[in-house]
């Protein structure tokens, strides 16, 4: 009887022990989340810049680590060093944009077009960077919506 | 009559543009790319930013990078919720920077297309913390356009990063970051 229960304990502790590797190593290996399967907020590509540049604080509180869903008319494309395509959306500033990294396949848009793009804000450079520069709001691993 | 409206327009243009010819020198990126390595017994973990901002006077010398923390990328989800949560913070301190000046050469000459390999000086801050550094680099002059590169160390310590003795076998304590910036030149300010 005695050498029954000592088995079932430590028939229980390798069990608890799989059990506890299977979970932590699903855990270690989740996915990221899929941007085009999660629920955005939409925001036009002017207002979200004027957000952060009247009320960065809230901005902050709203959008950062958010996915987002930015309408806008495109003012440049471009290729960055690690081969990702980046496309600038116009905001009232004409040096700054709500600067939106593309994450897989290259979008086929050109300046002056409008576009629907899905993505996380990372956040606004402008004043606290103190360089000089008019700041943009950053959008990554972002992706084309089709259908508004 | 012809010298005097050239030295009119000379003194318009000073008066009203006074700051043209430092605009000039200036170039800069907002998707220049950082990215880290850290090579430990467990793992090598890397992650890459492409969102840093980076200003660099020819003239002068003077370079700057400013990016936001939570821009890091890494392949692993995991890995990036405690590189901001546990390690960097970065919802107490979002963002790093550098500050400093290329101490070796005299100016840069976009219209010419040479390698100059610098040495940069400077104040890099990161989780906070702010401490001098000196790492080399090279510029590079192709067809007008200037890049930017530099793969230096970094301790975490230095910092004031700490690593919980659970995961000390998965993360290095020197932590290699490498460096690369496209620049284009500045028109307005």
């Amino acid at each position: 009887m005695k050498r029954n229960s000592v088995k079932f304990f430590v028939f229980a502790i390798i069990l608890i022990a799989i059990i506890f590797s299977i979970l932590g190593y699903r855990m270690w290996n989740k996915p990221h989340v899929d941007i085009m399967d999660t629920i955005a907020i939409r925001v036009d590509a002017i207002d979200l810049y004027k957000d952060f540049v009247n009320d960065s604080a809230l901005a902050k509180i709203k959008f950062i680590n958010r996915i987002l869903q930015v309408a806008g008319v495109v003012k440049s494309v471009s290729v960055n060093q690690q081969h990702e395509q980046v496309i600038l959306l116009e905001t009232p500033e004409p040096d700054a944009s709500v600067n939106c990294t593309i994450e897989g396949k290259e979008i086929n848009i050109k300046p002056g077009e409008a576009i629907s793009l899905k993505g996380i804000c990372i956040g606004y450079i402008g004043d606290e960077a103190n360089i000089g520069l008019p700041g943009d709001v950053f959008l990554i691993r972002c992706y084309h919506v089709y259908r508004k | 009559m012809k010298q005097k409206i050239f030295f009119l327009s000379l003194l318009l243009t000073s008066t009203f543009f006074p700051n043209k010819k430092l605009i000039a020198q200036e170039y800069f990126t907002k998707n220049g790319s950082i990215s880290f390595f850290s090579k430990a017994s467990l793992e090598n973990i890397s992650a890459d930013n492409n969102q840093v901002i980076s200003l660099l006077n020819t003239q002068s010398g003077t370079l700057r990078f400013y990016l936001l923390v939570n821009a890091f990328h890494f392949s692993k989800a995991m890995m990036e919720e405690h590189f901001n949560s546990d390690y960097m913070e970065s919802d107490k301190y979002p963002s790093a920077s550098f500050k400093g000046v290329i101490d070796n050469i005299v100016s840069i000459d976009a219209g010419k297309d040479a390698t100059y390999q610098v040495t940069v000086t400077g104040t890099l801050e990161i989780h906070g913390v702010s401490k001098g550094v000196t790492t080399a680099g090279t510029v590079t002059v192709k067809a007008g356009i200037i890049s930017a590169t530099s793969v230096f160390k970094i301790q975490l310590k230095d910092y004031n990063i700490k690593i919980p003795s659970i995961v000390v076998n998965n993360i290095a304590e020197e932590i290699e970051v490498t460096l690369n910036c496209r620049y284009q030149k500045r028109t307005s300010n």
